[in-house]
């Protein structure tokens, strides 16, 4: 097996390859460029001209490419066109939101989802069925930036329970202020995101459950005369875990990506916010390297769950 | 350059989209009461006796984290200006029609017969670290602008007015020879050398010469490459305004507690907290009370006008939004705009008559609730004398422009008028998107001229994105014929360099020896006589007005939201600079 994952990580390296090319080159034949956004009162367009092309801006793209190609090995990324930092450390500061973030959505959104599916499943057709299903529907219906609006209007403004935006406040002084200011940062956006994200979770658990319920090893197992209970915890809920155990290597992953769009609506400053700013700022560099390491991230994640599935799950064998 | 920009209108569009608001369908509720009202505005909150203490939280609304580049000189966006407003103050006060004043922290003198300007830092003007701000701190601010390694954008043709500076930018010496400090780096007093002066410079804002100043004494031992990463800009700036930075939090806010050595006195509140809003929720955070101060977007005026124990004050910001007339293209080898005489635009009773077909005042008194205005020239009120009253603008009237085509031989065939050579005439219009509103206004224009048989549509059939728009425009793509921008200006009138030969902001691309010539007269050395500077002035907007390559359309209130029990917080030129020593909560 070892050999197969080292032989996928070797498949990477060309795919990652093909991905920046096209990043790059995509994210040059945008209109506009870091510099267009900058025309405010006091610059000079003979000024703007001279940074492009001290930025190395009006060099072919193949040459452009090659040299951030080049300083990609030096581990050099760049530096932001628009924040002025480099996108290292503009990165490394937002990935750790985020991270925090996708965490405490993701731990509440499998608490609330791995009961539910196992409700609906085991109840099927009755009144808990029917609730979960419900609520499905409406989280699956309700676009997701409605459902933070919402949220953010009820819990925020007219309750005033949670935080509007940012991610931590601005009177947060020593570590354990800081701590409890981050957290409580998070609280809404996360449990928001949490709500809103169960649904595929619930439906594969519950139809698992559905379809395994009816299969013959089932049906085995209580004529043999093991315990109901047992059926259920041993062999239904654990095969129709499968499914939900499959994608879990992209949600460990996923953990750094962010959600632009609850970031955007709380002002959360996350890679989410940082991606869509820097495209809407064409902020080359940070673009480029995001992409890159979402990229990586997502191929990370596949052989991740390939991983996860060969560990809980011996019918399966990468050959 | 005299500061004018484009009009960016990405952080709109994130707004408009993510917006509670429903603003297009609230539309018609505006009447014209709503617009009586709306310029009954007050310009500053009650004045009252203000009491020592308190905090204050000033809402910065931006859709993006703040760069947090806390250095007028190297400093790209309005939100890091906006967030250090409570302790960045300029050099100079002014009067209420900008020009500079001695009550400022500095004062200034023109002498016109040695072409210099002197700059005389006043005593007690301290950082907060309580060190005098010399002569050598506002040779500093020109060396970090002026130093290529600092990649500042303030840069300017105008500033190399200063002998010495552009010498010292391409590395040919190591000091600014025109800038001489007679009584050394120390002292208080700057003598500034220039080629020319300028009429415009008894401005603020004249970009010939620097407003600010850097702390040398602070900043010296950071090399100007990486000044603009560095913690004593990023996280510990020092200023010499009434309130000191205590704390930065990346992106989202900055904490300021009363600097003690501030010249002007003690200033009235503990502590100011500038924290980031996003746009989408500041009707909301204002109608909630979560900040003392915030400016209102003027799509989400209706939710918020009638909130409890808030002031609203406006002004009119110095700017406008037009329609331009592609006319020519903008050559880059001798970096000048050439007419093309062929140009399909180029017809002035055709510009006019697309003028005079624009309902815009009904439109936007329809559709802003009277927020919005029609702007009549290109010099708007605010400037006095400048301001050419006779001038009533492009007002609606379709008979008129129906007789203006007629008259230039754009006959009608069929639906629609063809061109005076007998060919089909398709006009083609730019515009970006904006808020809910912009696409039914366009839509209305759209509608207007096809009433007078102009065939005119959208480019591309749709609103553009803004940096494709800003793309089309900068580079004269030939799918353009006109399009919808906006300007926002200095507070020095002239005009100039936006429309003169040489500019690459005139995306008209409309040059005419005469309007070279008014131009020109508008900043000539003649020009120090006001009475023949405001003649010129006037001159140039009736000739503008004439040739209509660009026609201006709108402005609109910017308000404020401040909290009732706050007192001292005024939109007054005059104020600006003294604007946070003033505020403070009312006994």
């Amino acid at each position: 097996m070892w050999k197969t994952v080292l032989r996928r990580i070797l498949i990477m390296i060309p795919q990652l390859i093909i991905l920046s090319i096209l990043v790059f080159f995509l994210a040059k034949m945008m209109p506009g460029d870091p510099f267009s956004g900058q025309i405010n009162p006091n610059t000079d367009p003979k000024q703007i001209e001279a940074l492009k092309r001290a930025a190395g801006l009006y060099d072919p793209v193949p040459v452009q490419y090659a040299r951030w190609v080049g300083n990609l090995f030096k581990g050099d990324l760049g530096t932001s066109y628009i924040q002025h930092v480099p996108v290292t450390s503009l990165i490394a500061d937002r990935a750790v939101n985020t991270f925090w973030l996708s965490l405490f959505s993701t731990v509440i959104s499998y608490s609330i989802a791995i009961p539910m599916g196992i409700s609906a499943g085991r109840h099927q057709d009755e009144w808990q069925d029917q609730a979960v299903q419900i609520f499905n529907y409406i989280t699956l219906a309700v676009p997701p930036f409605v459902f933070y609006i919402l949220g953010i209007w009820l819990f925020g403004f007219t309750l005033g329970w949670f935080p509007i935006s940012g991610s931590i406040s601005p009177n947060a002084s020593g570590f354990w202020g800081t701590l409890g200011s981050e957290i409580y940062h998070i609280i809404l956006p996360g449990t928001l995101v949490a709500l809103i994200t169960t649904t595929s979770v619930v439906q594969y658990l519950r139809t698992g459950i559905v379809d395994n319920k009816v299969e013959d090893y089932v049906r085995t197992a209580h004529s043999k005369g093991v315990p109901e209970k047992v059926v259920f915890n041993k062999h239904i809920l654990r095969n129709s875990l499968l499914p939900i155990a499959s994608s879990f290597g992209t949600v460990i992953t996923g953990l750094l990506s962010g959600s632009m769009i609850v970031e955007s609506v709380f002002s959360y400053p996350g890679m989410g916010k940082l991606f869509l700013d820097s495209i809407g700022q064409r902020d080359y560099t940070t673009l480029t390297a995001l992409i890159l390491i979402f990229g990586f991230l997502t191929l990370l994640g596949n052989l991740l769950s390939d991983i996860i599935m060969s560990i809980v799950d011996p019918r399966i064998r990468i050959k | 350059m005299k500061s004018k920009k484009l009009l960016g209108s990405v952080g709109v569009i994130t707004a408009a989209a993510l917006s509670l608001v429903a603003c297009g369908k609230s539309a018609d509720n505006g009447n014209t009461n709503e617009a009586k009202k709306a310029s009954k505005f007050p310009i500053e909150v009650p004045k009252k006796e203000t009491k020592q203490g308190g905090t204050v939280k000033l809402a910065i609304e931006s859709d993006s984290p703040f760069t947090g580049i806390f250095s007028e000189e190297l400093s790209t966006t309005k939100t890091d200006s906006d967030v250090v407003a409570p302790g960045a103050e300029s050099l100079f006060d002014v009067n209420d029609t900008y020009q500079i004043n001695d009550k400022g922290p500095a004062t200034m003198k023109i002498n016109k017969k040695d072409k210099t300007v002197t700059v005389t830092i006043k005593k007690g003007v301290k950082w907060s670290d309580g060190k005098q701000v010399t002569a050598k701190d506002y040779e500093y601010a020109y060396e970090i602008i002026a130093n290529k390694a600092t990649q500042s954008e303030r840069y300017t043709s105008q500033l190399a007015f200063l002998k010495g500076l552009e010498e010292y930018h391409e590395g040919k010496s190591k000091t600014i020879s025109g800038f001489e400090m007679p009584d050394g780096e120390n002292g208080r007093t700057a003598v500034l050398h220039f080629k020319e002066l300028k009429p415009g410079m008894y401005n603020s804002g004249n970009g010939y010469f620097w407003e600010a100043v850097a702390p040398y004494h602070y900043l010296k031992d950071v090399p100007f490459s990486k000044l603009n990463s560095s913690d004593k800009i990023r996280k510990k700036p020092l200023y010499f305004g009434p309130y000191q930075v205590s704390k930065v939090v990346r992106g989202q806010s900055v904490t300021w507690v009363p600097n003690k050595y501030y010249w002007r006195g003690k200033p009235k509140l503990d502590k100011v907290v500038s924290q980031v809003v996003s746009s989408n929720s500041t009707s909301q955070a204002i109608k909630s009370h979560k900040f003392d101060i915030a400016d209102v977007i003027n799509t989400q005026w209706k939710q918020v006008k009638d909130t409890k124990g808030v002031n609203f004050v406006a002004k009119i910001p110095l700017q406008y939004s037009y329609l331009g007339f592609k006319v020519g293209k903008w050559d880059a080898k001798h970096s000048k705009n050439v007419m093309d005489k062929n140009a399909k635009m180029n017809n002035k009773s055709l510009r006019q008559a697309i003028g005079y077909a624009m309902n815009i005042s009904s439109v936007y008194k329809k559709y802003t609730g009277g927020l919005t205005f029609h702007v009549t020239t290109l010099i708007p009120p605010q400037f006095g004398d400048y301001h050419n009253s006779d001038i009533k603008g492009y007002t609606y009237n379709l008979k008129k422009a129906n007789q203006l085509l007629d008259k230039a031989g754009y006959k009608k065939k069929g639906k629609w008028r063809v061109q005076p050579n007998g060919k089909p005439l398709k006009i083609h219009l730019l515009a970006a998107g904006g808020d809910a509103t912009r696409g039914p206004i366009i839509q209305n224009y759209i509608q207007q001229w096809h009433k007078i048989g102009l065939n005119v549509s959208l480019v591309g059939g749709r609103l553009a994105e803004a940096n494709s728009f800003f793309d089309k425009i900068k580079n004269d793509d030939p799918s353009v014929d006109m399009f919808m921008a906006g300007w926002s200006m200095s507070s020095e009138p002239s005009p100039a360099d936006f429309f003169a030969e040489g500019s690459p902001f005139n995306y008209q691309r409309f040059v005419t020896p005469e309007q070279t010539k008014l131009l020109n007269s508008l900043d000539s050395q003649k020009a120090f006589n006001h009475k023949y500077r405001v003649e010129k002035f006037h001159e140039w907007q009736k000739y503008m007005f004439d040739q209509a390559f660009i026609i201006p359309t709108r402005n609109s209130y910017a308000i404020t939201a401040v909290n009732n029990k706050l007192t001292g917080y005024s939109l007054k030129p005059t104020h600006g600079n003294s604007l946070w020593y003033e505020v403070g909560y009312k006994k």
